[in-house]
């Protein structure tokens, strides 16, 4: 089935739930994998701060986003899908697996919609690339918690 | 696709707000409908003229208190006003989708250019600030301060029923003036949630009051001798026929903005694609129910042969219609809906009979809206989709005449002195944009074109809030307009003290 056009809305809709899935995601690593429970926090807190910078640049903006008739053409919003599914069973190296998948996804999504809006607002984009960043950032922190945890296996 | 939770669960009972109180009417009332689900959302009375009347009497009890009210003091009041706004931004938004039918995305940017006007307005401690000059003769100064008039009366659109009233309120009110608004009523919710949002920013009874209904609503307010002046936004007939005589008649100041019928030139130099995406927007935005929406599209040949013409016109043609039949059309709150429905089925069948007059008369349709298709399962009743006539000439009904609907005339012109030779043959002089690449053929659209709003490579010429709210011939009646500095002056009177002391 062909997916719809995505419109400004359905895209801050889909990063809202991005950053909200995100933020219950890590709170749950948190609470199941205690001695990196401060790294994980640390991320929850961001994606609820990167939900309100995305929200507000919206809300400031969207009247710029309607006059340049603005959709995002082209872009499948079911290809930064990620399933953060834990279970009593996961284990620490898979539960890391599953968030460097998360925050790449997420970071290209964010690329994807900055590259798809700049000819927009410069406040539209660049709020996109430096959500990109922050989640790339994260993707680098886990990749090496990742390597530590194959090390000591 | 996601369908955004409605913000009304129940339907509500609009009052009155008048002296700081919600006032049940004593008129009739009157069902306001969601022109998607076709359900009731809210009751609102047609109010009486002892009712108008009274807000009046109010009104001008609060002024002298008000009026006397530090300016920083009144603006604090719509720092907080602001403030609630942007809290309550996305139930604002959602109400507007369905009390008028727009998407949720229009809706949102609805809200914006609301705001917006707020925040300029509470920039009132510098730009109510009069002048002065020292020494016009031996030991005389000379200076202007702004003084408020009293009370105001504000009667708003259906097809912006947050927007448009923020265009005048928050200007008159940081002056130290007190308004009566009269929202539309087909879609008086928003203004009801503005009333109860002003309520909680502190301002103080009788400065901010909404009186509902229609008529007689109208003309209180227009008989009214302690109104100073009227704020209109809607027809031309009324505008030109009941507003701007009336006031004259009685001595008020007025704004009233009128109809359109907005033209835009593509010319062979254009940047094809972006120009098409800016037309889906002016033509089908807000289901083309704004005095601002494209209605004629006139691909100009300025330096080609005919056949390089024709080519170029073909070539516009069917681009702008294979970009119109994309359009998805479906209930605003889905948000992968790009139109909604009309306001009502009497402005549907209001379309729909332009585009039998369009087909009568001679003109090319080549996309039909009335074959409705819909994204979701909603009753057809207030619905069309996007409509292209081609070959329109300027005698043709569809043409000349306003229709506010998703209808887009395709008409053709050799040159740019015939483009404007055709705007300038139409009455209305709201708006007027150009698509081109060259500055030359820019400046001369600007600096010829007798219209209020001009774009150049813009679709929808909507100024900001801090610049005024043009327009010109049957699209604008009176001197000053709506937003920004030129608000501040409609609303206060230029007072000159000349001094000297002995």
């Amino acid at each position: 089935m062909e997916e719809p056009k995505a419109t400004a809305s359905a895209i801050i809709n889909f990063s809202e739930k991005l950053e909200d899935d995100s933020s219950n995601f890590y709170e749950k690593l948190a609470e199941k994998f205690l001695e990196m429970k401060s790294v994980f926090l640390a991320f929850a807190e961001e994606s609820k701060k990167n939900k309100v910078l995305v929200t507000r640049t919206y809300r400031e903006t969207i009247t710029d986003a309607l006059e340049a008739c603005f959709s995002f053409e082209g872009l499948k919003l079911s290809n930064y899908v990620v399933k953060t599914i834990l279970t009593e069973d996961t284990s620490y190296s898979d539960a890391l697996r599953t968030a460097i998948e998360l925050e790449d996804k997420a970071s290209k999504f964010y690329l994807d919609v900055a590259e798809l809006s700049k000819s927009l607002l410069a406040t539209i984009p660049s709020t996109f690339r430096k959500v990109a960043e922050r989640r790339n950032s994260r993707k680098q922190v886990l990749k090496s918690l990742l390597e530590k945890a194959m090390a000591k296996h | 696709m996601t369908i955004l939770e409605e913000p009304i669960k129940e339907v509500l009972s609009l009052k009155n707000y008048i002296g700081g109180e919600w006032v049940e009417s004593g008129g009739e009332i009157i069902d306001v409908v969601n022109p998607a689900t076709c359900k009731v959302i809210a009751r609102v009375p047609v109010s009486t003229k002892d009712e108008i009347n009274k807000a009046v009497d109010v009104a001008g009890e609060a002024f002298p208190d008000w009026r006397r009210t530090p300016p920083l003091a009144r603006a604090r009041c719509l720092f907080r006003l602001k403030a609630l706004m942007e809290e309550r931004f996305e139930e604002l938004s959602r109400i507007q989708t369905i009390e008028h039918g727009k998407t949720i995305d229009e809706s949102r940017g609805e809200t914006r250019r609301g705001i917006e006007n707020v925040e300029v307005a509470a920039g009132i401690p510098s730009l109510m600030m009069g002048y002065n000059l020292e020494d016009i003769a031996a030991g005389i100064d000379e200076y202007v301060i702004r003084q408020p008039l009293g009370v105001f009366g504000i009667i708003g659109p259906f097809n912006f029923p947050f927007m448009v009233p923020l265009w005048f309120a928050p200007y008159a009110v940081a002056t130290g003036n007190c308004i009566i608004i009269k929202p539309s009523s087909e879609d008086p919710v928003s203004q009801a949630k503005i009333a109860e949002m002003m309520e909680e920013a502190g301002f103080p009874p009788g400065v901010w009051n909404v009186v509902n209904g229609g008529r007689t609503v109208v003309s209180g307010m227009l008989d009214h001798p302690d109104i100073e002046g009227i704020c209109f936004v809607g027809s031309t007939p009324v505008a030109k026929d009941v507003i701007y005589r009336k006031c004259g008649e009685t001595g008020k100041r007025v704004i009233a903005q009128a109809g359109a019928k907005n033209f835009l030139l593509v010319m062979p130099d254009a940047n094809l694609a972006s120009t098409i995406a800016a037309c889906m927007t002016s033509f089908y935005g807000n289901t083309g129910q704004r005095c601002l929406s494209g209605a004629n599209l006139i691909v100009v040949g300025e330096g080609l042969n005919e056949h390089e013409y024709n080519a170029f016109y073909e070539k516009v043609v069917n681009a702008f219609v294979d970009a119109a039949c994309n359009i998805r059309v479906g209930y605003g709150l889905d948000e992968s809906v790009q139109m909604g429905p009309l306001r009502d089925k009497s402005k549907k069948e209001r379309v729909t009979s332009f585009v039998e007059k369009g087909i009568e008369e001679g003109a090319k349709l080549r996309l039909d809206g009335r074959n409705v298709k819909l994204i979701g399962d909603w009753p057809h009743t207030c619905f069309l989709n996007p409509t292209v006539f081609e070959d329109v000439t300027t005698d043709m009904t569809i043409g000349k005449e306003e229709i506010f609907g998703p209808v887009a005339s395709i008409m053709r012109a050799r040159s740019l002195d015939e483009a404007i030779e055709t705007i300038h043959s139409n009455p209305f002089g709201n708006a007027a944009s150009i698509f081109t690449s060259s500055g030359k053929l820019a400046r001369e659209f600007q600096y010829r074109v007798q219209c209020g709003n001009i774009g150049i490579n813009i679709g929808i010429v909507a100024p900001m809030a801090f610049f005024p709210f043009s327009g010109m011939k049957d699209s604008f009646f009176g001197t000053l307009h709506g937003q920004g500095v030129e608000a501040v002056r409609f609303f206060t009177e230029s007072k000159v003290v000349i001094q000297r002391w002995f």
